[in-house]
């Protein structure tokens, strides 16, 4: 959601508007001219005006004499007909920012008591209520609530410390970032545990995120050179991912929060690898598509804001891509994981040698599934390639199949991200997931996206697997953006839609 | 000061308690066996404020390792290994089949039974089992002496290895309380243990595929 507002700080020259909306919300009570005045050009204030257009539809003032370690908020206004926009919300965090940047160690300001939704931006931003002023607002004889916000309890105007733990497939993720910079990022995997079986094993990859966690979380502290007393909150993926292997995450994120006392935060993995893009660069440039390919998801989505505005615009309707590389792999006698196995086996090989199908390219199955995948029928098509090959007595030339399907997945993943930056009209393609590590795909979308004039984005391999980085990433951001933490009742969600980035 | 201890124990239900040198200062219980996730955090907070403590006085947390149905056991540990982390207190483990012996010795006990058979445990496996171990007693300090187990058998099975003139078994529901107890016996006996590991006694569900090549035959046919 774009809100159409701009705050900046007020000048005199905004005068005649502030008093307009003063007398409009503070009928009984507004503040004369002179007062205002006063209090706008004043040296110990800082006053912030928002505005729609050249309308002033809000005002916010605070006031901080120097040496003095309490501030106050004077006032806040924001028009009747602007409400409900986050514009009181807005003004609030860039006066608290302002605050902590005057070094004030508490800030306070008086609500009315008959004034509950105020009262609830309030406590969200981590002001508490410590006292109350008998019939304050007069005439209306209304009570006034103190209430009293303590900077070293809140992350507000400064970065937050946050330690994220991702343990939604067979990767047990922990990492710690301040803001929007990366401090550490340890993964242990159980991708050996799992090579016999020829895929991820639900309950062999939850046993071993519980053994796993405490090595991971040492070495997490120990890289950044942090204790968890430095830890400001936590963030875990609640899904979406394997149910079992999720909820060891969310119970030990749970304790952990408990433990240190510190917020929580119930973050969506896919938005996650979106994100931690923000590590790399300092911040997520929107919009973007964005292509998610990996053994457990092959999404397509289209990120217009990253905490408020993400839309599926597709996925896989039965394999991941990465469960694919896997399958064909088995079919071709190769190890597992499949990806960079067939890698290796196409080097040399001829990817024209066979045209193995595009799933949902047709022209029919392009009405209904656009930007959906399917590679189940590609896994098949491999397969019987390889018996007929076998039945018809001839040797198999293994770089060129694996060359031919290896295409035949690139090409599809390739070619609906590319549509779906033309169709939309966004520069931009994101690349995520553990099958970024594919060569061929990183080439193609290279490749096709310079033809079309958009700019490719891969992070670094270590951040496009599953990692705890990025849900510390997205927590951090969730922090900065004021967003209030997650209960602790979540659970996990294994079907979690890319639609709820953080779940209360 | 005592020893402030946080128990845990998610083999059945999710049950948490805080006791302080042997005297319970408060405890949770939530019966459904399931929602370990979603609970787990309430429980602990819970238990902790109803205490009246900080996190941070906690010294030691002792979990129950079950043996128990695998998804939820394991939430149980994980959220009292990432407590004992954050608060820096020793980590301790302990058989939740322990705890149920403790409680069906108590009430043996009260009900002035002066019988001296050994006692069966035995939990909900699911798929028609039953995780069991048998104990001959207590320790001078109160925790349960094991004889045998724990092992995971179906019903009529275990019939036949414990005749009732053998054993005795008894109804009884697991409580983070009675693990604090069985704690506070180990700790007295010097038989506590850092172990935590979960206790699965059954391997995970996954059968290596016999011959690689055999996928492409069966999707094609």
């Amino acid at each position: 959601m774009s809100t159409a507002f701009i705050i900046r700080e007020a000048a005199e020259t905004d005068l005649e508007q502030i008093m307009a909306l003063e007398n409009a919300c503070f009928s009984n009570d507004a503040w004369d001219q002179d007062t205002m005045h006063f209090e706008v050009v004043a040296h110990h204030t800082y006053y912030l005006a928002a505005l729609e257009g050249d309308a002033l539809i809000g005002f916010a003032g605070l006031s901080k004499i120097p040496g003095n370690e309490q501030a106050d908020i004077q006032t806040i206004a924001v028009a009747q007909s602007a409400r409900g926009k986050g514009i009181g919300k807005a003004l609030m965090l860039e006066l608290l920012k302002e605050a902590r940047r005057l070094q004030a160690e508490e800030l306070f300001l008086e609500v009315r008591a008959d004034n509950p939704a105020a009262q609830k931006l309030y406590l969200n931003l981590g002001f508490e209520h410590i006292d109350t002023r008998k019939r304050y607002y007069q005439p209306d004889d209304v009570d006034a609530w103190v209430m009293r916000l303590q900077f070293a309890r809140t992350t507000i105007g400064r970065e937050p410390i946050v330690l994220g733990i991702e343990t939604s497939c067979d990767e047990t993720g922990i990492g710690i970032v301040r803001g929007n910079t990366l401090l550490a990022n340890i993964i242990s995997s159980s991708m050996e545990e799992h090579a016999r079986f020829g895929g991820v094993v639900p309950e062999i990859a939850a046993r071993a995120h519980l053994e796993a966690l405490r090595p991971t979380l040492h070495q997490a502290l120990a890289k950044a050179n942090l204790s968890l007393k430095d830890i400001d909150a936590i963030a875990v993926t609640n899904g979406p991912g394997l149910g079992g292997a999720l909820m060891v995450g969310v119970g030990a994120a749970k304790a952990l929060s408990v433990a240190i006392e510190k917020p929580i935060y119930a973050v969506n993995h896919l938005v996650g690898h979106v994100g931690v893009d923000i590590l790399e660069r300092g911040q997520l440039e929107t919009p973007t598509v964005a292509l998610l390919v990996s053994g457990g998801h092959t999404s397509l989505l289209l990120v217009r804001d990253l905490l408020n505005d993400v839309e599926l615009l597709g996925e896989t309707i039965d394999d991941a891509a990465g469960e694919a590389f896997d399958k064909v792999a088995r079919v071709l006698g190769l190890k597992y994981p499949g990806g960079p196995e067939i890698d290796k086996a196409a080097a040399g090989g001829d990817p024209k040698a066979v045209r193995f199908p595009r799933g949902l390219s047709l022209p029919k199955d392009m009405e209904k599934h656009r930007y959906d995948f399917s590679f189940s029928g590609l896994k098949t098509a491999v397969a019987r390639w390889v018996e007929k090959t076998e039945a018809a007595g001839e040797e198999l030339n293994v770089a060129n199949i694996a060359a031919s399907f290896r295409e035949a997945v690139a090409d599809v993943l390739v070619t609906k991200a590319v549509n779906a930056c033309l169709d939309h009209k966004v520069p931009r393609l994101l690349l995520g997931g553990g099958v970024v590590a594919n060569a061929r795909l990183r080439e193609l979308a290279a490749e096709r996206c310079a033809a079309h004039g958009i700019e490719l984005r891969i992070p670094a391999l270590s951040l496009c697997t599953d990692n705890g980085a990025m849900i510390a990433a997205l927590g951090a951001q969730l922090i900065m953006a004021g967003r209030a933490p997650s209960s602790l009742h979540f659970g996990a969600d294994s079907t979690l839609p890319v639609t709820s980035v953080q779940t209360l | 000061m005592p020893n402030w201890t946080l128990c845990i124990d998610t083999s059945a239900g999710t049950t948490v308690a805080v006791l302080q040198g042997g005297e319970v200062r408060s405890e949770i219980h939530f019966d459904e066996n399931m929602k370990h996730a979603e609970r787990i955090g309430d429980a602990i907070a819970q238990a902790i404020s109803g205490a009246g403590i900080k996190p941070g006085r906690v010294g030691s947390v002792v979990v129950g390792r079950g043996p128990a149905p695998f998804t939820g056991l394991r939430i149980g540990i994980a959220a009292a290994a990432m407590f004992a982390e954050g608060v820096g207190a020793q980590l301790f483990g302990i058989s939740s089949l322990d705890a149920l012996a403790l409680a069906a010795f108590q009430k043996r006990s009260a009900t002035g039974e002066s019988s001296s058979k050994p006692i069966l445990v035995t939990a909900d496996a699911r798929r028609s089992e039953h995780y069991w171990a048998l104990y001959s007693g207590l320790t001078k300090n109160g925790a349960p002496i094991l004889i045998e187990g724990p092992g995971v058998a179906k019903p009529a099975a275990l019939d036949q290895k414990f005749s009732e003139q053998q054993v005795e078994r008894t109804q009884v529901k697991i409580s983070a309380v009675d693990l604090g107890k069985v704690f506070d016996a180990q700790i007295l006996d010097g038989t506590a243990s850092h172990v935590v590991e979960a206790m699965y006694l059954r391997e995970a569900d996954a059968v290596a595929p016999k011959v690689l090549r055999d996928f492409g035959k069966k999707v094609s046919g």
